[in-house]
């Protein structure tokens, strides 16, 4: 129980817990709309982002490699736009193209970097990969907390329009919702909380945070509001928990074990939850047994 | 333009090259029931979409009650075809209706209690209050034009344009929708409709628009509704040879 009361543990979890509760609430309209994937690319094509600002600026600061971050996530989005509107390749092949294209230029500048003895301290790119929250310093986690405030602000202040965008959106603009304003907001939502969880989640599987706990969600609610507090809460479980594990096991990067947490909410949900494979087959042989 | 509705001049739209209305002049009267009919392609969902200023046309223009500007869409409940929404999205049918209230509201859009009930009694309006609760998901096709419909009511709009909202629902609902229309136009209320039911137009509409990319009758039912035009609509230019 030493690790629960320490003060290291704390600050991360506290980060941690914040960013999978906000990343919860924010990837919903994406699962919802079919667009997990996006994410996944962007999450990606952070990485070279990450390994070009250290380049730049030959320091370990994650408020400066978030700035890489956050660039080359808009640059990877823009890039999917440009590749599906002006050629004939579907979302998902440009997504496969994008993602790999991306993270593979990521670990080429990071193999150059780590073998160069000009740059000093290069290990620490490795954390963005898979994340390692125990190396995370207080500062880290400030900056999490203000990305997370910011997107949640955003989120309800807009929360009505999100709403019928995400179910209707031709119904959306005739009532005067901007589409394109709609975007953008979910895109600046979700490429701020991808940059502040690299260091924690890390690129490859940053995703999950997004769209696990949206996915437990839809799967015990019908209500939208119920959906997003469920994701909220087992975004901010698993964290919590993942964080727990990779801190008092010794050589477990914190992102896989949050990863796994999270997992093992969706396999249960996906078993037990209302809308879950059991209960479905319930009421299928309820149904059978009345005919 | 301002006596009607909606008016349109010289409106034309194409997708890529192909004009899909051309130079349309038409004015729906304001308390009127209004159907446009014509075969498939001759632009009838394509009018109303210009309309909503839902697409751009390459000339011409088109106003709400006078005005060409998007603001005036306010005063339009719009009913869209049943493939156009999101039918996993998490909400109950009352969150549906409830949407309509959006124009309304101020900064953050919360409905507040006055708008809670305007959506129960459209719901009722509509005979769906005993599904309030239902997921959409879950709705037959009817019953998810009905709560289209309450969601238009919930609007409380003074100008109705509906696509195609009899398509493929059971003949209740085709005679609550029909019987709602013409109480609401008793109240003042303008509606456009997308029809394909040639046979129930005299009896469902007082005015009709006849269109096949180009205006080919509009005006009182019992004026236009002839033989002669709605086979000049449907059997003379059916082929895109007209195009010059």
């Amino acid at each position: 129980m030493d690790i629960l009361t320490s003060y290291s543990f704390l600050i991360v979890a506290i980060g941690t817990v914040i960013l999978s509760a906000a990343a919860g609430i924010v990837g919903t309209i994406s699962v919802i709309k079919g667009q997990s994937l996006i994410g996944d690319a962007i999450g990606h094509a952070t990485f070279p982002g990450v390994v070009l600002a250290f380049m730049l600026f030959n320091v370990m600061e994650t408020s400066i490699l978030v700035i890489g971050a956050v660039l080359f996530g808009i640059i990877a989005f823009q890039l999917i736009h440009i590749i599906t509107g002006s050629s004939k390749i579907t979302l998902d092949s440009a997504l496969a193209l994008v993602l790999s294209g991306f993270f593979g230029l990521g670990m080429a500048l990071k193999s150059y970097v780590q073998g160069n003895p000009y740059f000093s301290g290069t290990q620490g790119i490795d954390d963005f990969i898979f994340g390692q929250a125990a190396y995370m310093l207080k500062s880290d986690v400030y900056l999490i907390i203000a990305a997370s405030v910011v997107s949640l602000v955003l989120f309800f202040i807009h929360y009505q329009q999100l709403k019928i965008y995400t179910f209707d959106p031709v119904y959306a603009r005739t009532v005067g919702i901007s589409i394109r304003f709609m975007n953008v907001l979910v895109l600046a939502m979700t490429i701020m909380l991808i940059a502040v969880g690299l260091k924690a989640v890390g690129a490859v599987l940053i995703v999950n945070i997004l769209i696990a706990p949206a996915v437990t969600g839809t799967l015990w609610s019908n209500k939208f509001m119920t959906v997003l507090i469920i994701a909220a809460a087992s975004g901010g479980m698993s964290a919590f928990i993942g964080t727990y594990i990779s801190t008092a096991l010794t050589g477990i990067a914190t992102g896989p074990a949050i990863i796994l947490a999270l997992s093992v909410c969706v396999v249960f949900s996906m078993l037990f939850a209302p809308k879950g494979i059991l209960a479905k087959r319930s009421r299928l042989r309820k149904l059978g047994e009345a005919v | 333009m301002t006596e009607y509705a909606i008016s349109t001049k010289n409106l034309s739209v194409a997708y890529s090259d192909k004009p899909v209305i051309w130079k349309l002049d038409i004015g729906v009267e304001t308390g009127s029931r209004t159907a446009i009919v014509g075969p498939n392609g001759a632009g009838k969902s394509t009018l109303i979409k210009a309309i909503m200023k839902l697409v751009k046309p390459v000339s011409g223009e088109s106003a709400v009650l006078g005005s060409t500007h998007k603001s005036a869409l306010k005063e339009v409940a719009y009913v869209p075809q049943k493939g156009e929404v999101n039918w996993d999205f998490p909400a109950t049918v009352f969150d549906v209706v409830l949407m309509g209230r959006y124009v309304h509201k101020g900064l953050f859009k919360r409905p507040n209690k006055k708008d809670k009930k305007i959506a129960l009694d459209a719901l009722e309006t509509m005979k769906m209050s005993q599904f309030k609760d239902r997921q959409i998901s879950e709705l037959s096709g009817g019953q998810r034009q009905r709560v289209f419909l309450a969601r238009a009511i919930a609007h409380d709009a003074n100008i109705y344009i509906m696509d195609e909202p009899l398509q493929g629902i059971d003949i209740t609902t085709e005679k609550l929708i029909i019987d709602t229309m013409k109480k609401l136009q008793a109240e003042g209320k303008t509606f456009l409709v997308v029809h394909h039911n040639l046979n129930t137009v005299p009896d469902y509409f007082n005015r009709v628009i006849i269109l096949n990319k180009e205006i080919i009758a509009a005006g009182p039912v019992e004026d236009v509704w002839t033989e002669d035009n709605i086979n000049a609509a449907y059997y003379e230019k059916s082929d895109e040879s007209w195009i010059s």
